[in-house]
């Protein structure tokens, strides 16, 4: 303040004390309002310090309501975000999955020598053709694309070039590292991440908000193993097609789901229509004798008919134009079992025209062959009924004509049969492990339990011994349908499958093998049946995936299974029943 | 009024000094922490193409291709499967039997 005015007077240097300043006389208000202002701006400097105080302490020390208790990690750490989320088998392995990939594209005008440079590029990427490449690189447009989806050890090349005007766009690639084993379960997706067919489509809002890998109920092995031995019998046989299905029978899962002829998922712009139509959910097939274990199931469980009923089955069914006759024909009166054994058609139409119309019409509604089955599949068909439902289709619906349903609605009706009577949704996602299926009862416990017999006696004497796994109580029934053509059945192309549970005396799994047209061979003595084309399929399948599930061969002649399983054959001195016709 | 000046002063250097040291400090573990974040997802990257990888050079097909080419193995059958209560009980006093040459299964069928 001294250097103020210069009449301040200052007092020695050594003195701390303030003095007060003496003044030009009449100039003291200037020193009252600066003093005034000092004060004014002191406070408030004063008081804008406090408040920053305040809000250190605050900031500092105190803590707020919805402060997070630790400093946020920046977002980069999450993690590894694809557009479509991964698919997995049961166990996990992989079955499709998105990848990320460079694409090359060039700026025609940055390029220096057109020529020189395709030459180089497709020195890297030797499928491009370097005429086309050098057109390409001389356009007048500024943007081309030339290679899509680049592995990094090409795009590593590429760059290493270092022609100006080449540039990268990364994307991301749909890759199937299973290739065709999967093709029909998971179908494919697009170019644009778009889901097309299979679980890719069905699932696919799921799939594209990318939570965790959608587990399939698939698995790998077993899928590996079905598809093998149903190539190996389409070859065999010269079949077109086929199918392989393997269903846990306690839960409705799927553990295997072929169709051949199939296609590489990685490269689907080679697929043919036929590669790509589903056999075992989309397409539907009269089954033909397969469907008598719903026939004599249906007969049992209606109370109209039991095991040691019987049917006289010398003579062929006459009805309108059609001659119903049998394949195996025995000539004689029939029992029941066998009448399932030897896979009558005689004996069975006479059991359904027993039951009825009505009783077989309900009866098939609650096993679920009347409706679409719900499945994680855009490709599921609906089965082709009757209309109207006459007496006639009640007949040949008997034997599985008449009634076309798709492969995986056989399998999961015999699931039901075999497994005590309830009915399971089948289903391509993996249940969890402590889940517990509920099932609708369609047959009593018991009716499960004669038909677990007669589909025992039909692998031990009858028609399916080629399908007998030893060790393993399998239990089964042939079938060969002869496909319908433009006017009639054609006896030479074929429909032959055999559909097998086991173990019996514990039922676990169903299989069912199914060739599209087979023809005879020599080793087959010509014969194009079921018992001959699908029974060693499913034989050979069995024996392979029983060690991989832990399902230990046992004795199939200790006194404890021939008890559970045996059956004695009715004769006919026992209660003969009239025949109906 | 002197010292107090002066300890304020020193106090104020001193804050602004650690305040500076701290920050540059922060800064360089966030270029860190974003740096090692960069690598986690490089590195994510790159397992996600290893697993695809992993699962495509396992398909069964190649898995079976090359077992039967390179090893002695065979499919698990019946025959290879026994109950304990199959086996037969070891006789009483017995020594231990010497390891044999092991013989491929292949071999023994």
């Amino acid at each position: 303040m001294s250097h103020l005015h210069p009449n301040t007077s200052a007092t020695a240097s050594g003195n701390r004390r303030h003095r007060k300043v003496s003044l030009v006389a009449g100039m003291e208000w200037a020193i009252d309002t600066s003093r005034t202002r000092l004060v004014v701006s002191a406070v408030v400097f004063a008081l804008a310090f406090t408040v920053m105080a305040v809000r250190v302490i605050d900031v500092a020390i105190l803590t707020g309501k919805n402060e997070p208790r630790r400093a946020q990690t920046p977002a980069t750490a999450l993690p590894l975000k694809t557009a479509r989320a991964d698919i997995v088998d049961r166990n996990g392995v992989l079955l499709a999955t998105s990848l990320r990939t460079q694409s090359l594209y060039a700026d025609p005008k940055y390029i220096p020598d057109a020529h020189r440079a395709a030459e180089q590029i497709t020195q890297i990427l030797p499928h491009l053709q370097p005429q086309q490449v050098a057109e390409k690189l001389s356009q007048a447009s500024r943007f081309v694309w030339i290679e899509r989806n680049l592995s990094p050890r090409q795009t590593y090349a590429l760059n290493r070039l270092g022609i100006p005007g080449l540039n990268f766009k990364s994307g991301e690639r749909r890759v199937y590292p299973q290739s065709a084993l999967t093709a029909h379960v998971v179908g494919l997706s697009g170019v644009d991440d778009n889901g097309l067919s299979g679980i890719e489509k069905s699932l696919d809002p799921a799939i594209r908000s990318n939570s965790a890998p959608i587990r399939t109920s698939i698995d790998i092995r077993l899928q590996h193993i079905v598809k093998e031995e149903l190539q190996a019998q389409i070859d065999a046989f010269e079949g077109i097609g086929g199918v392989g299905l393997v269903l846990d029978v306690n839960s409705g899962e799927i553990h295997s789901l072929v169709s051949l002829p199939d296609f590489d998922p990685n490269n689907f712009a080679a697929k043919s229509d036929d590669a790509s139509f589903n056999r075992a959910t989309l397409g539907v097939y009269e089954m033909g004798s397969t469907f008598k274990i719903f026939n004599t199931a249906m007969a049992l469980e209606s109370g109209h008919v039991n095991l040691a009923d019987g049917y006289d089955a010398s003579k062929p069914i006459r009805i309108a134009r059609f001659t119903i006759s049998d394949y195996h024909a025995k000539k004689r009166w029939l029992s029941v079992p066998e009448i399932f054994m030897y896979s009558s058609n005689i004996g069975s139409v006479k059991m359904a025209l027993d039951v009825g119309t009505d009783i077989q019409q309900g009866f098939l509604q609650k096993l679920g062959m009347l409706d679409r089955l719900p499945l994680e599949l855009p490709e599921t068909g609906t089965p082709m009924l009757p209309h109207p439902w006459r007496q006639i289709n009640t007949m040949t619906i008997a034997f599985g004509h008449g009634l076309s349903v798709t492969p995986l609605h056989l399998a999961n009706g015999v699931a039901s049969i075999v497994n005590g009577g309830l009915r399971y949704q089948p289903s391509l996602l993996a249940q969890p492990v402590d889940a517990k299926a509920t099932g609708e009862r369609v047959i009593s416990a018991k009716t499960s339990r004669d038909m677990r017999r007669l589909l025992r006696l039909v692998v031990e004497n009858g028609t399916g011994r080629n399908g007998n796994a030893e060790g393993y109580l399998v239990g089964g029934k042939t079938g060969t349908a002869e496909k319908s053509g433009g006017n009639g059945y054609n006896r030479k192309s074929l429909l032959s499958s055999f559909v097998a549970a086991y173990p019996l005396n514990n039922p676990q799994f169903v299989v069912l093998v199914m060739v599209d047209e087979p023809k005879g061979n020599k080793e087959s003595f010509g014969y194009a049946t079921g018992g001959w084309v699908a029974a060693p399929a499913v034989k050979r399948i069995i024996s392979r995936m029983a060690p991989l599930y832990g399902i230990l061969p046992i004795d199939e002649k200790s006194p404890e299974i021939r008890r559970d399983l045996e059956l004695k054959l009715p004769t006919p001195k026992g209660k003969k029943r009239r025949a109906s016709f | 009024m002197r010292r107090s000046m002066i300890l304020w002063l020193g106090l104020v250097v001193l804050s602004a000094a650690s305040l500076f040291l701290i920050k540059t400090e922060v800064q360089q573990r966030e270029d860190q922490l974003t740096a090692l974040h960069q690598d986690i997802t490089r590195q994510q990257q790159a397992i996600h193409v290893l697993k695809a990888e992993w699962s495509y050079l396992n398909r069964p097909d190649r898995l079976s291709a090359l077992i039967e080419r390179h090893l002695d193995l065979v499919p698990i059958n019946r025959g290879h499967l026994a109950n304990f209560d199959a086996l037969p009980s070891r006789p009483t006093g017995s020594t231990p039997v010497a390891p044999t040459k092991i013989v491929s299964v292949r071999e023994q069928q």
